[in-house]
Order: structure tokens, then sequence, then C-alpha cells
């Protein structure tokens, strides 16, 4: 730790500046004068653990006025009294832990500096995820450190509290083993997979206390409801195995999103099998149909889908079912005519519901239907009996026992009314807000003793006399079992508790007059569990194996008679119908005040910090011809198809598309506002609206984003609504999108092909874009083989030769040269690498206004684009095909960014990578300009300083909270405002892999030789890191491996076999610029009998239209045409 | 009219600019010399809470620099070594000695009776933990600015011996800053690495000098030796921006 010491000479330097002692008094000058960075945080030398919080206080505060001599400042050094045994200071430790959510734990492997966890990684031990994690365990290392969270215990209404010292947990704790003595205790608590909560849950009931859970997002309902349709006592948890899949039917399920769980370990399974390496694999390659009401990311990665409002899955399950049990020939008659007739209303798909039947029916056991958690118990019903009769269950899916369902909320507000209960504890969550149906005033009036455990002060809090600090999950001791039930991992702490705040168990053991620590019981748990395996190794490997009970008998196809209530009816613009989903964002709240989360835009809509009411295009204009001056769809350019200039209808504020503001009622006093936002390929008449911002009682992050629609949530928390007006409010918002446009407007930026195409040619992309047309990029040297190109920048038909990349003063170039290839294949667009790149680079955030300006931070940013049949240059589609393309830096080898700084603040390095000297840059800005990838980011402010609000203040604006600049990355310089920043390929990465193997091997030299190691003789290969050694943060987020890095100098790497691979290509590759960062074209693997069907995907139909419009009429060359449809 | 101004102001500019230019050339001159490492740096010699005397230890009773660096060779920080470091000796050599309170304070902490146990009155922060005492305030020395990621690892590993940087640290009673630490300083090195290239059992004697040049003057051989060493180890230090700059 190091702080700077105010000089001892402070009064001259004072009385020097006698007519500015003022000013240098006010903080805006003491700030100012502070040194560049305040984050001195990275030269941590060792410090007390516990103490380390206030002395990074200490030193902000101690930073003094550093300028009254010429001398540098005086620092000091402060080690540990005791050094603990496992820490070398600046070297990181890794600890296996796990993230517990309302979705099983995920196992994680957390990195900690000097006793500050800073990033998190998935645990590889455990095999489903293979190490990778999702968006919302990337970014809860941010939680710990945020500035909102309740750092002491508070006391509300209390009679004592007004002249008395502040109370400490333990205090509180004092007071609730009182109410456990006077009994009529409930707790409603969180859903959670912690198997030493559920122990402590079974003790708590056993003493009479009422035991209920609430989770407005439940993804546990419909196992729980599966099972009581079947007769049950227990539910059946669905657990699909996509490995072997090769025809996947998702119902209105994101199954590779955030709305179903386990999304980790389906995305892994199921892009497994859409990886294409070659002719053979395309035709192994797996299908995905997708019926679906909202565009999620599955349905971006789907093969085929349709647009179906999820009220009509009900009809269309019945429907599919007839169909595939006549196929199967299974079933008797009655039952089929009983299915036909639910179905009966959705006679217009039925060509699409046919052929797909077929293609289920093909490969039966290797075919599997997903039903989402929102559809109701029928649509669940059928897809198990779907399942079973193609023989599915055991192969492509299992069905696990799990618990049957707890108490709920409604059972604690009965309670409530008969006055069984007088004291209500919160575990976590925030009921207040999620079941805002229930009647919280009168539930107040009528508790007495009321208290909430939960990360910080929410709504939940507010109505409650006290409120509890819960310890964040690495600061914690728990364990818990994982989705699936196949593993159950431990939470360890990485770090003892930042506040006074107790983590849940050690609240529930406080309850039942335990003093056993938490860590203690979690120990005897473990032991009782295994007897053979330490908990050292335990906590080692981070993962215990279990085996699930699995649902083996059949059920008779006659329990789908059971299902006799009345369909509802087809939404139409009199009608409408709202799907209330987690938002991208906060999931269902509880990530609305992480900064990381709020800037990360959402994978489809591309908004940040704010969450819309989407609306198809079908609805919007019904709307716009409705309500004039509502001004939804902009007209993309000024004349309309008759060539005339037509007015544009939209409603714009600085060059920004103001969003109107709309009113959905579904009763008088049952109703949201929010700002409508079109967006193609909805359902037409359904409108989705997102669950978890537009919170009123929020940390400052997550202040005045978005709208709250959970007052449209009722008491069952039933999440498809029908029978919805809307209406225009007259108010706008404009909402921060980072990418307003969608279509790639027919040039070759992600290209694509269908499956059949690269079986008749495998590099099919690399004919399509400009560089197909032009000389040789190469020249003579195209052919050579990639190390070669890589080593040499061979001259191609540049008039110029091009300097190599090595120095002239080293005698070799660099040993190894780095390359990524990204294969757009396996990318979903979930988004995690983005705040991956944020949490390993110190990535600040800049807020919603500077996301209007376009200065958003992000190294890494996800394009999405939109490719449809029918689009004529003006309207947006509603059929869409979806496209993602990660872009960062690409490293280009002939750098355009690199030839017009004037400083050398960017240049090459013999390794090939595009380096960035941030103590060199003036922010000329001149590269951002010349890049045209535009991935370069500029420091508009001092975002790492300055609070977000402040910063154009200057040196006057208030500074940050010091809590979040404890989670830097402290091997990555904090850029400070008037630099340049981009993606480096994890540059620190490199470097620590490279100094490791060349300490490695030099060691073991000396040890094998035992003389004084100045005769040891290295070779190359000894100092060279072993491919796969080094991980980008992006890469090993991944769940399907889209990205791979390496050194492609060598023929044996795994990036240089993907960069060899035909489909290969380089995005603007006809600039010249030669990028390191490649990209492997998209296959799609459509059923050429399904409606619409088309044999080459939209986008490359739209590029060869372009690219070829004469040789298209000739209607003589072959380039693939859409079939008619 | 008359003239207007008297004969001298003729001479004006000129010596207007010529002052100019001395004053500009001493501001810069002074710029040079003061404001840079070599100035700044070189010969800050701090005064240490405890006066630890590396000459006494090091140089004469040849304690190893890892006994107390112990990080070095591990890390990329050389870690000043925590209070049971020191106390691993000074527990009965002049356990009493007052120049050592603070390393005893930091140590034992809430121990007051040094029993290693906590009883009850001891235990004034109420946590039923041993805590140790405050840090040792020790003043850093050598300090390269944030930006810059110097590793100790690497360089030790390979040959590179404390005294290039940090000069002869076992004939210092006091320590103070030897070399100027700049990038130039460096890059000197980076780009000519057998200078500095020696046996690795003798990176931290500082004393080494290569045997064949025992008796002759010059500093050839040393190179010589320094080459093979760079050669047979594949030694190739970085001259780009990201090796020192992430």
């Amino acid at each position: 730790m190091i702080k700077e010491i105010p000089e001892k000479n402070l009064d001259n330097g004072k009385r020097y500046w006698k007519s500015l002692d003022d000013l240098a008094e006010t903080p805006g000058f003491r700030s100012w004068v502070e040194r560049e960075f305040p984050e001195g945080a990275s030269m941590l030398e060792g410090v007390q653990r516990r103490g380390f919080v206030k002395l990074m206080a200490a030193s902000f505060g101690l930073a003094g006025l550093g300028m009254t001599g010429c001398r540098r400042p005086e620092h000091t050094i402060l080690p540990y009294g005791k050094s603990p045994e496992e820490l070398i200071p600046g070297v990181p430790n890794f600890y296996a832990t796990s993230m517990p959510t309302a979705q099983g734990n995920i196992p994680l492997i957390v990195e900690s500096h000097n006793g500050r966890p800073t990033k998190i990684e998935g645990n590889p031990s455990y095999i489903p995820f293979g190490g990778s994690t999702n968006i919302y365990a990337q970014a809860s290392v941010l939680d710990i450190y945020d500035p909102d969270r309740t750092r002491n215990p508070v006391v509300i209404d209390s009679k004592d509290n007004s002249d008395s010292k502040p109370l400490t947990s333990l205090d509180i704790l004092d007071y609730t083993s009182e109410w456990m003595q006077n009994g009529k205790v409930a707790i409603l608590a969180d859903k959670s997979f912690s198997s030493a909560r559920e122990q402590l849950k079974q003790q708590l009931i056993s003493k009479g206390v009422l035991w209920c859970e609430h989770e407005a997002i439940d993804l546990t309902k419909p196992e729980i409801n599966l099972g009581k349709a079947f007769g049950l006592n227990n539910g059946l948890r669905m657990i699909p195995n996509l490995r072997k899949a090769s025809r996947v039917l998702s119902l209105d399920s994101d199954f590779l999103g955030n709305r179903e769980p386990n999304s980790l370990a389906n995305t892994r399974a199921l892009m497994k099998g859409r990886k294409v390496l070659s002719a053979n694999d395309a035709k192994k390659m797996n299908r995905l149909y997708s019926v679906e009401s909202d565009l999620t990311i599955t349905g971006g990665v789907a093969d085929h889908r349709l647009r179906l409002d999820s009220s009509q899955f009900i009809a269309f399950s019945n429907l599919l079912t007839a169909e595939v049990l006549t196929l199967l020939s299974k079933g008797d008659d009655k039952l089929i005519e009983h299915l036909n007739q639910r179905g009966a209303s959705l006679k217009r798909h039925k060509k699409w519901i046919i052929e797909c039947a077929k293609d289920l029916c093909k490969k039966p056991q290797e075919s599997v239907i997903l039903p989402g958690s929102h559809l109701p118990t029928e649509v669940h019903a059928l897809s198990f009996m779907l399942n079973q009769e193609l023989g599915a269950i055991g192969n492509t899916v299992d069905y696990h026992h799990t618990n049957s369902s707890e108490s709920t909320i409604s059972d604690l507000f009965n309670s409530v009314n008969n006055r069984t209960v007088d004291t209500v504890i919160f575990l976590g969550g925030n009921p207040v807000l999620t079941a805002s149906d229930y009647e919280w005033e009168d539930f107040s009036t009528k508790i007495k003793n009321k208290l909430h455990l939960g990360h910080s002060f929410n709504e939940t809090s507010s109505i409650c006399n006290f409120h509890l600090g819960q310890s964040h999950f690495l600061e914690s001791w728990d364990e818990g079992q994982t989705w699936d039930g196949t593993a159950i991992v431990p939470v360890q702490p990485l770090v003892a508790p930042l506040f006074d705040t107790i983590s849940d168990i050690e609240l529930l053991l406080s309850l039942i007059g335990s003093d056993v620590s938490s860590h203690d019981f979690v120990l005897s748990l473990q032991e009782k569990r295994s007897a053979k395996k330490s908990f050292k190794d335990f906590l080692r490997l981070g993962v215990e194996k279990l085996k699930p009970t699995i649902q083996s008998s059949k059920f008779e196809l006659s329990k789908l008679n059971q299902f006799k209530d009345e369909t509802t009816k087809q939404p139409s613009s009199e009608n409408l119908e709202v799907l209330l989903v987690p938002d991208f964002h906060a999931w269902d709240g509880r990530f609305a005040n992480n900064g990381w989360m709020q800037e990360c835009p959402d994978p489809i809509s591309k908004l940040t910090w704010d969450n819309a009411l989407l609306i198809s295009p079908v609805l919007a204009k019904e709307l716009e011809e409705k309500y004039p001056s509502l001004g939804l769809l902009p007209k993309p350019t000024m004349l309309n198809n008759n060539g005339q200039i037509a007015p544009d209808n939209a409603v714009f504020d600085h060059g920004k598309q103001k969003a109107p503001i709309v009113k959905l009622a579904l009763s008088e006093n049952k109703f949201i506002e929010g700002p409508l936002y079109v967006q193609p390929g909805l359902a037409d008449f359904t409108i989705i609206a997102s669950l978890g911002l537009g919170r009123s009682n929020i940390g400052n992050v997550g202040k005045g984003t978005g709208y709250n629609s959970y007052p449209l949530l009722n008491k069952e928390s039933n999440r498809i609504i029908s029978k919805v007006s809307l209406e225009p409010t007259g108010e706008f918002k404009i909402l921060a999108n980072v990418q307003e446009h969608w279509s790639m407007e027919g040039r070759a930026i992600v290209r694509e092909g269908n499956a059949e195409e690269y079986i008749t040619d495998e590099a099919f992309a690399s004919h399509m874009g400009a560089e197909s047309h032009s000389p040789k990029i190469w020249g003579k040297d195209q052919e050579a083989d990639l190390a070669f190109k890589a080593k040499t920048t061979p001259r191609g038909n540049s008039s110029y030769e091009h300097p190599d990349h090595n120095y002239e003063k080293s005698e070799s170039p660099g040993l190894h040269q780095w390359g990524m290839a990204i294969d757009l294949n396996q990318c979903t667009g979930c988004s995690a690498c983005v705040v991956a790149c944020q949490s390993e680079n110190n990535i600040p955030i800049v807020g919603k206004d500077q996301v209007l300006r376009g200065r958003e931070m992000h190294w890494i940013r996800l394009d999405r684009y939109f490719s449809s049949t029918e689009r004529d240059g003006a309207e947006l589609p509603s059929d869409v095909q979806v496209s993602f393309q990660g872009v960062a830096c690409m490293h280009c080898e002939t750098a355009p960014c690199e030839t017009v700084c004037p400083v050398n603040a960017t240049v090459h390095d013999e390794e090939g990578l595009n380096a960035m000297a941030y103590n060199r840059c003036v922010g000329t800005r001149y590269c951002a300009n010349n890049c045209p990838y535009k991935v370069r980011r500029f420091n508009f402010f001092d975002w790492n300083k300055r609070k977000t609000d402040e910063v154009y203040k200057g040196p006057l604006g208030e500074e940050n909270d010091s809590l979040p600049a404890m989670g830097k990355n402290p091997d990555v310089t904090v850029r400070m405002r008037g630099v340049m920043e981009k993606c480096t390929y994890c540059v620190q990465r490199i470097q620590e892999s490279k100094i490791q193997v060349k300490v490695k091997a030099q060691r073991n030299a000396l040890l094998q030789s035992g003389k004084d190691g100045a005769d040891i003789e290295l070779k190359e290969s000894d100092i060279k890191v072993p491919d796969g050694s080094i991980k980008t943060a992006c890469q090993q987020v991944c769940p399907s491996d889209s990205i791979s890095f390496g050194d492609i100098s060598d023929p044996e790497s795994e990036v240089s076999k993907l960069k060899n691979n035909p489909r290969d290509y380089s995005v603007l590759g006809y600039l010249n610029t030669r990028p390191r960062t490649t990209f492997l074209a998209k296959v799609r693997n459509p059923n050429p009998q399904m409606p619409h069907s088309v044999s080459s995907p939209h986008s490359s139909r739209e590029y060869h239209d372009k690219a070829h419009p004469v040789h298209h009429d000739d209607g003589d060359h072959n380039t693939p045409q859409e079939k008619t449809h | 009219m008359r003239n207007l101004f008297p004969r001298w102001v003729n001479t004006v500019p000129v010596k207007v600019i010529f002052a100019m230019g001395i004053v500009g050339g001493a501001v810069t001159a002074g710029i040079n010399y003061y404001a840079t490492p070599k100035y700044t740096r070189v010969g800050y010699q701090p005064t240490q809470p405890v006066s630890y005397d590396h000459k006494f230890h090091a140089g004469g009773l040849g304690v190893d620099c890892r006994y107390c660096h112990h990080g070095v060779d591990k890390s990329s920080h050389a870690n000043i070594p925590s209070a049971n470091v020191c106390m691993s000796c000074h527990k009965n050599v002049k356990p009493d000695s007052p120049l050592l309170a603070p390393i005893r304070d930091s140590y034992f902490g809430e121990d007051v009776n040094k029993d290693g146990k906590l009883s009850e009155e001891e235990d004034t922060n109420g946590d039923g933990l041993l805590t140790s005492g405050p840090s040792v305030p020790w003043v850093r020395i050598h300090k390269l600015p944030d930006y810059v990621y110097f590793n100790h690892a690497i360089h030790v590993n390979r040959g590179v011996s404390c005294v290039e940087c940090h000069g002869r640290i076992d004939q210092m009673k006091v320590v103070h800053h030897n070399k100027p630490l700049s990038m130039a300083f460096c890059l000197d090195c980076h780009r000519k690495p057998e200078n500095a290239l020696r046996p690795m059992n003798e990176v931290t004697n500082l004393a080494w000098t290569s045997e064949i040049t025992e008796d002759s003057s010059s500093n050839i051989d040393k190179i010589h030796s320094g080459l093979d060493i760079k050669h047979n180890w594949g030694v190739n230090p970085p001259l780009s921006c990201t090796g020192c700059h992430r």
C-alpha cells in the first residue's frame, strides 16, 4: 500500500501562496494537484487484510499538496506484521467458489490480488460449463465494491435509536433471538440452491417457523406444476443434453439466453453441434427451430423461426403433438382429435408444423422439444409427452426429480391475516417490488417486527424496522447445488466482510440459536456427506459430484386429456398481449445498480441504461395511423418509393430519435408507462416489457433508469398478460441505443452461407466482399503459409516495402506472432465477453448521457445485424435473420492508426500487437478517425476519477467513491482523461505467461545442470509459450468457445488451424489492413422443405443482389438465389 | 522632428533578444538537469523508521538478498519483508533493542505478553483473533511510474543482478537511490543485455565480476561472457512498448 504523506513544509507553501489561500483550501484545487492515478492501489505491497479498507481511505485522504516541492512525494510501503503463508505480494491467488443464483450455483474460480477479488472466471472442473461464466457472474464482482451497498445496519423508527450509539449486526441478532423465543416468526426467502440453507430451513420449520419462498421469475415453477399434473409428489426438472441432439425445437424458450436456467450448459452443448470445420461436420450439424413471441438470442441462432404470441403456445403444442403422434402412429384417435381440436385456431401455421414434425421424426431419438418456463403447464406436459414418444428422454433430455413446492408468499399473507405471525424476516430478495400485487401497507401495519437482510437498501427495506447488510458471496461461507443437480459446489469467501454485514447462513444459524460459525457449519456438512474426501480437497477442486434421481418410468398419453380450459384468443391491435421478461441489464432487478450491466447493450435491442416496450413493425404502423403524432418509424431516406420527398414522422432531438411514452393498462389502477421501441422479429400484437428496471429505491447507478413493469404482474406471477390497452401519454424519452442502424446494406461484413452451400463450396466466404474482385492482397505471396505472412509482412501490391515486425536493434523477430480467430458460427450474442473485458481491463462506465454522445468505452462491441427477404429499402421488416459479430481491435499488420499518430503512441511490437502507450498519447484522436473498424475509444473525461454526472465540472467535479477502485486489475493501467485506448489482446496476460514460461525453463535447467547456470542452453521451444496457455478475457468467458487466440507463426496452434479453414475471412480485407483478428463465416442449416426456406441466408442474398445486379438479371450466374415462397 | 529617442535605444532590441536567449537557455538547461530522473532520483536517501543497515546485514553478515526479499524471484514485486522475517532472528538477537520497537509492535500486535496466545484482556478489538500491530511504514526509495510494469522475477532468473539497478546495496549503511531508473536507463540494457548478464548463481552476489576480468582491466571480457550467456539462454529483451506498458 502506497500512500502519500503531506510534505513537512506545508505551512511555508501555504504562506507563499498567500493570496490564493482560499483556492488552495478548496477540495477542487486539492484534487487537481493530486496525482494522475489515484488508483495507486495498483502498487499494493502487502497490507493487513482486515485493515486495507481503512488504509485505502487514508491514502486518498492523505494525498496532499505534492506541488510544494519539486521532489517526488514520499511514499511508504506497509508490509504485514505476520505475512500469510499463501501470499506473495504481486502474485495473484485463485480460489474456487461459486455464485449462488436462483438458477443454481455457478462454479467459479476467482482471482484475488492481496485479498481483493478482482476477476471472476468459470471453474473448468465443472464439465457442463467448461470454465465459462455468464454475464451476471462476470458483473457480480462489481457488487462487492458497490458504493451504495449497506455498510451498517439500518434501524428505522425504532424508539431507542435517537441518541444511542449505532447498532451493529450483532446487536440486531440479539433482537432476532428474542423474536425467536416469542414465536410467531415467518421467513420469506428468495430461491436458493444452498444445501446449507436447506439444512437450517428444516431445523427452523421444526421449531415452528413459517418458511416461505418467493421469486418473481421463478424458473422452478414449471417443474413443480409438471410433477403435479402427472400426479407426482416431486417436481420434474427438464435437463436437456443438447450435445446428442440433432433437431431442437424451442417453444418460446430462450434456453441460450438469460430467460431460462442452465443457459451456459445449453449454449456449450448446442454450439458444439454447430461447429463446422469440414463438409462432414456440416452434414452432421444440428438444426434449431424456434417459435417465439419476442426476438431472443436463441431465435437469432435458429435456422427456422416462427413468430407466435406466447398465449398461442397451447394451441401450437397441441397441434404439433397431434402431428408427431400421427407420424409415429401412436396415441388413439380420440386423443388426436382432442389435440387437433385444441390446436384448431392455428391452422394457418399447419404447413410449418407438419414439416417441422416430419423433421423431428426423422431421427426421433436425437430430437428434443424445449418449452419456455413462462408457458402454462399444458405446454410442458405436451413437451414431456413429445420427448417421451420421440424417445428423446434418456438421450437428448433427462427429467430429474426435485423437491416439491415450498410455502409461497400467499401462504405468508394468509398467516399474516390470521394473525398467526407477528415477525417477518426477509432473507434476501425484494418482494415489495417483485410482488407488488400484494397489500404491503396493510402487511406492514399488521407485522410488528420486520427485518430485511439484503445487499443494499431497497423497496423491501423501506417497509421494515431493521435492515441488515447481506455479505456478498465473495465474503461468505456456503455450499450449494448446480441447476442440473450433478454437482455440489462450495461458496468460499475471498475476503472478510468489508463492512458490518452478515451472510444468510450466519443469520439462520443465529436464529436456531447455534454459535457455530458458518465456516464450521459448511465444514460439518461436507464431512457428513463424504468421509473420504477432505474439506480442503473440496475447496481446492470446487466441485463434488452428486447423483440426481432421474425419472425412468413413462407416463400414459391419456394424461393429456386433463387439459380442458378454454384457450386464449388470438391477440389483435384491440386486444394486445404483454409478455413480461427478465430484463437483460437487471434480470429481476437485482443487478439494477450494477454499472457494467446497465451499460452493456442488450444483445438484440442494443439499448443501454434503459428498457423499452418493444413492439413489432406491424403494430407500429397501425399505431402510426391511429396516432399520427407518435413518430415511431423513422424513414431511412428522404424519398419514398416513388421518388417523391416524404416527410419524416419521427421526432428527433439533437439527431436522436425520441421514443413516445405510452400507457399500457390492464385496468384502472394496473398500468405501466414506458417508451415504445420498434423491433423486428416480434409477434405482431405482443408487446415485450421487461421487469427489473425503473426501481424507486435504489443506489446512484440504477436511479432513473427505465420503467417499472412489475405493476402488471399478478399474484401468481403469470408473465403472459392478455387484453391490454395502449394509449400514448404525449411524452417522449430519448433512449441510449449504441447501434441504431441494423442493416449491412448488402456489404459482406458478416458472411453467411447455408450448410448445403458450404458442402458444395467450402470457401464460399472468400468469394464475397470487394477483395474477391480486387488484385490479391498479398500479391505473389497470396498462397504463402500463415507463419510466413505473419513473420515477414509481405509487400503485396504496395509500392512500399512494409517493415517487418522486428526492431533494428533486436536480433530476431518476436518468438510468437499473436492472432485471433472468431467463429461467427459459434457466437450466440450473449455479450458475456463485453463485461469480461470490462472487468479484466479496468474499463470505466460513462453513463447514459455520454453513451448518447457515442462515448461508450467497451473495447469489444457486439454488432447485431438484421436481414430479411421482404426488405425494400424503407420498411422495417418483421421476419428477420440475426447475425452477431464481436468487433475489437483487429491488430492490423499494416495498421492505419499507426501511420497517423503524431507522437508514435500507437506502434507495432515485434509479436504483432498493435501497442497503445497511454503515457505517450496526447489525444489527437487521429487514430480513431483513421480506424476503419471504429474500435478505438477515447477518454473524453476522467471516467475513472470522477462521478459520471460530475465530469463536465472538470477538476471541480466530485470524485468517485474510492470503493470501486479496489476492484481494479492492478496489472492494467487505469487510464486518465485525454488518452486513447483499445483492445490489447490482454497484453498483461501475454506478458505474464511469457515471463512464467521463461522463469520456469531457466529454473528447471539450473536444477538439472547443478552448476552456476552459465552454460545452460535453452532451446527456442523451451521459452515459447505453449499453445492454449494464454486465454484472453473474452475467450475465457465464452461458453461456446467462439474465440481462439494464440501464436499464428506456429502451424500447429489452434488459431492457425482455424485461420487456415476455408471459412476464414478478414473484415474489410480489401483495405489491405491485414487484420490479425479474422472471422469464420457463419453457416446456417435450414430445412429446404420448410415454408419460406431460402437456399442462401438473407444477408448473403442481399450482398449478391448488390454486388452482381447485372448477372442476377441475366439469371445465368450461379449466385445463390432465393426460392420463391 | 528631432530625435525622439536617445541613441542607446538602437541597441535595445539586440540586448533584449540576447537577454532572452540567456534566460531561455538557463531555464532549458535548468529543467534538463534538475527535472530529470538523474537529478531528482539518484541520491534520494530518506530516513527509515527502523535504521536497518544493509552494509552490516548483507555485506558483513552475508545474509542473501532473497532471505528478506523472498518474492523477488517469484513475483513482479521484490517485497519489503514483513515483521515476522525480521523477528525470526531478532527474537533471539538483541530482542529488546529500542531501535527495533516498531518491528516488535508490528509483529506482536495484541499479544502484549508475547506468549503467542491471545488472552481475553489482550483482545482489545474484541474479535477473538490475534491481530498484529501497525505496519512498519518503510519509506519507498525506488519507484517507477504507475504505467510501468517492471517484473523482478524475469530479471533475477535470467541473470540480471540486483546491482544493475540498485547499486552496491551491500555497501550502503543507509540505502539510497543509486541509478536513474529512467526509460533510457532501461532501454540501454534491453538493447545490450550482454553488459548485465551473469551466471544465475551469482545474481545476488553484488561484488561479483567476471572471473576472466580479474587481472585484465578491460570490460570486454565481461561482455564476452555476457554474450555467451545471452546466446545460450536465448535472451532477447523486449524493446517495444508492450514489454513494460500495459
